[in-house]
């Protein structure tokens, strides 16, 4: 028993199960608090992405600004594999990953060598790319209509098979899939290489001189960000049912900047989740209230970079009292009994 | 061959137009190391005020405003063309005024802030002005078509492409022939020399910002007769100013303008032949150039990179 | 044959020549010196040495290895490793965790994504040796940025010292120290001697004539000298150019 205890332990951590305690009972209790189920699965699809994101902007230091264009080839991917090729739910996200992997890996041998804002830059300039082509190549995309009608298949598991026409079964199969992603992501960022990736961030110069091939750290940050954003966006094509060149956009590469840094991924795992969160809750319970509800947030947004560029997460910390440097020392406390 | 001719010529003013555009972000780039992401909400700004000016709302302005409304359209247009990149320069310097806090952190930080600054002002443009498309009037004598060398040409955009190349002589001045300038040429990347100087570099910085403020709002004002007035028209107009910038070399004048005008060929002379992907061929083109010289054409070695 | 060489490079930054000819020779189990006054080239040729420039001309050869041009992780990975003069470490990290990436064994598996590097009390044994070594034992879970300048002086050696080279550079290791603490680096630097090749560049002559055994002297991109400090001390043209360092 403590053997297995053991075992979990070092996969899971407290905060996982409670966050996705919080996560599993949320049908039962998102609809009495005026909301609906549909929010679920997008707050839970853009977790998925903002975690896989924040791989690269707060464990890597490397702020992309064109990180949509991923979401958007992982959801044209998996909505062209069900219509053009047959439907399959695992397949099809298999194939949506891989094509964000390989043009995140196409786009990271040339952003690999550069830092800072001529990073960024170039992201941007990638980004633009990938959306103008969702854009005009009418034949593969549908263009500015996108793809419609993409069918969200049946999950198959041995002989039996679940349907995930409903928002709820939806919902937790969207969820089952963010539980491996953190609970991945948690073991990669406390090994080896996630050490390494935050010491590029850290000290790029210092990090080549003890003998780190930085390019192949960033290179290979960039891809697995890339795949996880297309993973992700293969949700959301389910989900939506549909797959369109919006979610590629500046704007939109930007609010997931926005989110991740709101909730505070540079300080903790945990802020871009917390981002999301809150990034929903603004767009449903503001946006109910006003017709700009985006300029309120923007507000809100620029308030936080001002004043708490730790974003929410490194608020709490300090409310706390852990104070952020203490917190990175406990994450990396050796597990010496 | 006779045929490209008239192609080369659009993509030449367009590349005027685009280097107008680049401008302003360029500056601020070069001296602050900072991407100013609100760059394209400033340039809809620009024209929203110019409008504005011109024909201003009834509703508030009441019987000034019909008087105003009386005064001949190319004098009204005159004022706002003057009055307007002035006031986007001003907003312009509030923002600099909030950025100060993030200055000496991380640089996304100030990558952020302007973010949401474009956010912001987009979202007010909208809730000012609506969400849907305007029209910035023009003279009459600057309005209408040319006939040149057998081809009809619109007015308009010889006219533009004259107001880009004045404010592209204009920044070049400034930038060769006054204290300020060679500051910024000097020391666009070590504000520590900067401040060796005995240069106030918060002024400075403000000045900057301002400045590039300001020609992001003259873009607008000349660029949105051509692509029409919508809220977030500004992203049209911030994308090619980061290609441009990229290709041309980060903090470089002249490389902000042959990349301007390179883009603009790429684009006038694909539009000529396959117009659908006429845009794409700028974002090729950077990728070619970024490739083989990844500080771009003109670049220097700055701290940006290294 | 000497542990590492260097000869003939020649280095510019535009028109301006840096390094003009150097011709240097580290021997094993040695501490070699490299002086100058500020703006020598010192520092250049450091970064010349361990990959962080291309030289336009000249060879370097390491172990008789030809090493010119590769990237300082090349360079590291063959074990050559170096300190800064301006301070570099990992400052989010604690003390540990700086020398713990630094550990040859922990950047042997820098691509394994899937093990806890936490768990790993190996090489956290390791790197808890090294720090004791450099005189910071008790501060394993003080983040660096916080250590005091002394503090993060010795861990800028002890970074250098986890990736368990063959060859130290240190780079003006006192730098912005004051009396007491050069004096305590001096005994750092002079503990290590018995177990490693050592190179040190510095322009406190006083500190380097102490410990080194042979010294270097680089004045207009050229080494002017070389040889014992006691040979050094009566050559007129280090005392010309060093002169208004030691009194």
């Amino acid at each position: 028993m403590d053997a297995l205890q053991a075992i979990v332990g070092r996969w899971v951590s407290r905060e996982m199960l409670l966050f996705l305690l919080v996560l599993v009972t949320l049908p039962i209790w998102i609809e009495p608090f005026g909301l609906y189920q549909y929010l679920g699965v997008e707050i839970v699809i853009w977790m998925i992405y903002g975690f896989g994101f924040n791989l690269l902007l707060g464990y890597s230091g490397l702020p992309s600004f064109g990180h949509g264009a991923f979401f958007g080839i992982g959801a044209y991917a998996f909505g062209l594999f069900q219509v053009q090729i047959f439907e399959n739910l695992l397949l099809g996200i298999m194939g949506a990953v891989a094509a964000s992997f390989v043009a995140g890996a196409i786009v990271a041998c040339f952003l690999s060598h550069r830092r800072g804002i001529y990073f960024a830059l170039m992201t941007i300039a990638f980004g633009q790319v990938f959306w103008f082509i969702a854009i005009k190549w009418h034949a593969l995309t549908g263009g500015e209509d996108g793809l419609l009608n993409i069918p969200r298949p049946a999950l198959e598991v041995a002989v039996t098979s679940v349907g995930l026409g409903s928002n709820v079964a939806l919902f937790y199969f969207a969820l089952s899939v963010l539980a491996v992603v953190i609970v991945v992501l948690w073991r990669l960022v406390h090994s080896p290489f996630g050490k390494v990736l935050q010491a590029i961030r850290q000290n790029e110069t210092r990090a080549r001189f003890v003998g780190y091939n930085v390019w192949l750290f960033k290179w290979a940050a960039f891809s697995l960000s890339a795949a996880i954003a297309g993973l992700a966006g293969s949700l959301f094509s389910m989900a939506q049912q549909s797959a369109y060149p919006d979610v590629m956009s500046l704007h939109a590469s930007g609010i997931i900047v926005m989110m991740t840094l709101i909730g505070g991924g540079f300080v903790s795992f945990w802020g871009p989740a917390i981002g999301v969160a809150v990034y929903f809750l603004a767009r449903d319970v503001l946006g109910t209230m006003t017709e700009t509800w985006l300029l309120w947030f923007g507000l809100l947004f620029v308030l936080v970079v001002l004043f708490k560029p730790e974003g929410i997460a490194g608020a709490w910390q300090q409310y706390v009292g852990t104070g952020s440097h203490r917190r990175v020392a406990s994450l990396f406390r050796l597990g010496r009994k | 061959m006779s045929q490209i001719i008239p192609h080369i010529l659009n993509g030449l003013s367009l590349g005027l137009l685009f280097a107008l555009i680049a401008l302003g972000f360029m500056l601020i780039v070069g001296v602050m190391e900072l991407i100013n992401l609100a760059h394209g909400s400033l340039f809809a700004l620009g024209a929203y005020f110019a409008m504005m000016i011109i024909s201003p709302n009834l509703v508030w302005t009441g019987a000034v405003g019909e008087f105003w409304q009386a005064v001949p359209l190319s004098l009204r247009y005159g004022l706002a063309i003057l009055v307007a990149p002035v006031m986007v320069a001003v907003v312009g310097m509030g923002l600099e005024f909030c950025m100060r806090r993030t200055y000496g952190k991380k640089a996304e930080y100030g990558l952020l802030m302007t973010f949401g600054a474009a956010l912001v002002i987009e979202e007010a443009i909208r809730l000012v002005w609506g969400p849907s498309e305007q029209y910035l009037q023009v003279p009459q004598a600057i309005s209408g078509a040319v006939l040149f060398a057998g081809l009809i040409y619109s007015k308009y955009k010889l006219f533009a492409a004259l107001f880009a190349a004045g404010a592209i002589v204009l920044v070049w001045f400034f930038l060769e022939r006054t204290p300020y300038g060679a500051i910024i040429k000097a020391g666009a990347h070590d504000s520590e020399m900067v401040r060796a100087l005995g240069i106030n570099l918060s002024r400075l910085r403000l000045l900057v910002f301002g400045l590039g403020a300001g020609l992001a709002g003259f873009a607008g004002i000349v660029l949105t007769p051509i692509w029409g007035l919508r809220p977030h028209v500004g992203i049209d107009a911030v994308i090619p100013a980061f290609l441009i910038i990229v290709l041309g070399g980060v903090g470089s004048f002249w490389g902000a303008v042959a990349g301007g005008i390179l883009v603009g060929l790429a684009v006038g002379i694909t539009g000529a032949y396959a117009s659908e992907w006429s845009l794409l061929s700028m974002y090729l083109l950077l990728i070619a150039v970024v490739s083989v010289r990844a500080r771009g054409l003109l670049g220097k070695k700055s701290a940006l990179e290294a | 044959m000497a542990l590492f060489e260097a000869h003939g490079i020649h280095k510019r930054f535009g028109h301006q020549v840096v390094l003009e000819q150097i011709n240097l020779s580290f021997e094993s189990n040695q501490l070699s010196g490299v002086i100058g006054p500020n703006g020598a080239g010192k520092t250049t040729c450091f970064n010349v040495l361990t990959g962080r420039f291309k030289p336009d001309r000249g060879q370097v050869l390491f172990d008789g290895e030809d090493i010119t041009g590769l990237a300082p992780n090349g360079i590291a990975r063959r074990g050559i490793s170096r300190s800064f003069q301006i301070m570099s470490l990992f400052d989010e990290y604690s003390a540990l965790e700086n020398l713990l990436i630094a550990l040859p064994e922990v950047r042997k598996r820098g691509f394994s994504m899937m093990r806890r590097l936490d768990a790993d009390s190996e090489a956290a044994d390791r790197a808890s040796c090294v720090l004791a070594r450099v005189g910071l034992a008790g501060s394993e879970h003080r983040r660096a940025g916080d250590l005091a300048y002394g503090e993060r002086r010795s861990l800028e050696i002890g970074v250098a010292l986890a990736a368990e080279p063959r060859l130290l550079l240190l780079d003006e290791p006192t730098s912005g120290l004051g009396a007491d603490a050069t004096a305590r680096l001096a005994e750092l630097v002079r503990s290590l001697k018995s177990d490693y090749s050592i190179v040190v560049i510095e322009h406190d002559m006083r500190f380097l004539f102490d410990l080194a055994d042979t010294i270097s002297v680089i004045h207009w991109g050229q080494v002017i000298a070389s040889g014992t400090p006691e040979a050094l001390r009566e050559n007129k043209w280090v005392r010309r150019s060093m002169l208004g360092r030691v009194e």
